[in-house]
């Protein structure tokens, strides 16, 4: 049983080698998110609160600086419904839906760093949790948009984009 | 029987010797003397009785999983738990070394324990990820990521070297399908002082968008969601963006035509107080009979600047005591008044 055990473990714990081979490094320049917003619905806090263990925990260990970490307030959906199939008005039976929140605020993440992230923390989303993730992506002006185009073309009085 | 049972615990599966033994099922060591509703008391029971309460649980004897000793039991208290819960996995009460229980307890009971019990492999757990785990993953994933540039540490700097902000939202849910229409929203954020404009661009581009800018921040926001994908939604807000720049920088023809009510701030040059203010100067020196005084040397003189400044202040800022102030004592140098 315990050469078993010890089969799995190596199986599962193998670790990239100091030069990665998995590693690719591209020219294209990395987009650079000025603010991540991550925010986790669920019904059950308990389920909710080890979620955000950990992935404050992971945010920590690769590098990412948090900003905030909240838990807005619960939403209850209510409604009431008859208690029988027929007739009885007076029975009635009460239903509640409870939506619980935390929100995880991360700030200056790069494009690969917030791809890793994600990715590892969606994959570890576990069953019944929902997340919507916010991202907020800085960019420089656009060069068509530094000078004004009728400096140049002088001829071209008329656009030609029709939107 | 008893020394028997002592045996198999010690040593391992002898599923053999427990079948001869008959009879008694070993439940386990930690089962001890719990008190909820469904395990009847050995004890007190008949012959009959008993017979039928063994007969539940060890049947059938050829069956033995009972007898076979969880895996908790060999479990060293410094093992790599990782390699116990790798993934995610459902809550497996003979890996799981913990005296957990869940439930709602009998009348002066206690919840109910780890074997077989529903609730607890309903409940998504966290035994794949502990701390230890985490560390070990995210060491491994460390490779993949790359640093913030340190030049940009501060939100100014971001905002001066990079002033579009481009706001996307993900959406994760479990469900029949995991595409959701609210992910093509996109939306467009610059402030208007990093875009080089001109005076007469920036009142034209502040005109042409409406309700999308804010004066507080100076913020232009186009929210576009009229393309199917998010990249198009992307596409065609730069492209507004650039449409409304370019625009704003021609001047049209009719754009001669602006009257008062469509200036954004008040303007003193040929607004009638400037006419009612010169043509009163001009009545009183009339009066006072010196002629030859030119409409540039009355706007050039001191009292109309001062004239001019409090009226200005007043109409863009709005009344507050200064501004009351200084507009009656320009007043009162301009007609002469010394009350």
């Amino acid at each position: 049983d315990l050469m078993g055990v010890r089969l799995a473990g190596s199986q599962v714990g193998i670790q990239e080698t100091k030069t990665n081979p998995l590693v690719s490094i591209s020219d294209e320049p990395e987009t650079l998110y000025k603010r991540l917003s991550l925010l986790v619905k669920g019904h059950d806090p308990a389920v909710l609160d080890s979620y955000e263990y950990f992935a404050v925990l992971a945010a920590k260990e690769l590098g990412i600086s948090i900003e905030k970490v909240h838990r807005p307030p619960k939403n209850i959906e209510r409604f009431t419904l008859l208690k029988s199939v027929h007739i009885f008005k007076k029975h009635r039976v009460q239903y509640e839906m409870r939506t619980h929140y935390v929100c995880l605020e991360l700030k200056h993440l790069t494009g690969s760093t917030a791809a890793v992230y994600l990715e590892y923390v969606q994959r570890n989303l576990p069953e019944g949790v929902a997340m919507e993730v916010k991202k907020t992506r800085i960019e420089a002006i656009p060069e068509h948009i530094q000078k004004p185009v009728w400096d140049t073309l002088p001829q071209v009085e008329e656009t030609d984009i029709k939107s | 029987m008893a020394a028997a049972r002592a045996v198999l615990r010690r040593g391992g599966c002898c599923w053999v010797a427990l079948s001869q033994c008959g009879g008694w099922a070993a439940a386990g060591p930690l089962c001890g003397a719990v008190a909820y509703s469904s395990v009847p008391a050995v004890s007190s029971r008949a012959g009959k009785q008993r017979e039928a309460s063994t007969r539940r649980t060890s049947r059938p004897s050829e069956f033995v999983k009972t007898h076979v000793p969880p895996r908790t039991e060999r479990m060293a208290v410094d093992q790599d738990w990782a390699s116990v819960y790798p993934t995610a996995a459902s809550f497996k009460p003979a890996s799981v070394p913990l005296p957990i229980r869940m439930g709602y307890p009998v009348k002066r009971g206690v919840p109910l324990p780890k074997e077989g019990n529903l609730e607890l492999i309903k409940i998504p757990n966290f035994l794949h990820l502990t701390p230890p785990a985490i560390r070990k993953h995210c060491a491994a994933l460390r490779d993949f990521c790359t640093e913030w540039p340190s030049a940009l540490d501060s939100d100014q700097k971001c905002e001066q070297h990079f002033p579009i902000e481009i706001e996307t939202v993900d959406y994760i849910s479990a469900g029949t399908s995991i595409r959701n229409p609210k992910a093509r929203v996109v939306t467009l954020k610059v402030k208007l002082s990093n875009l080089n404009l001109d005076d007469h661009a920036k009142k034209k581009i502040i005109k042409l968008v409406g309700e999308r800018y804010c004066k507080d921040t100076d913020m232009l926001t186009i929210t576009t969601d009229r393309c199917p994908l998010r990249r198009q939604n992307y596409d065609y807000g730069i492209h507004l963006l650039t449409v409304l720049y370019h625009e704003s920088w021609k001047t049209e023809m009719w754009e001669s035509e602006k009257t008062e009510e469509d200036m954004e701030e008040y303007i003193w040059e040929n607004s009638c107080s400037q006419k009612n203010a010169l043509d009163t100067l001009l009545q009183i020196k009339a009066s006072e009979n010196i002629t030859n005084v030119t409409k540039e040397e009355l706007l050039a003189s001191e009292i109309v600047k001062n004239y001019k400044k409090s009226v200005v202040a007043l109409k863009n800022e709005g009344e507050t005591e200064n501004n009351m102030s200084q507009y009656k004592e320009s007043v009162k140098k301009l007609l002469n008044i010394q009350a």
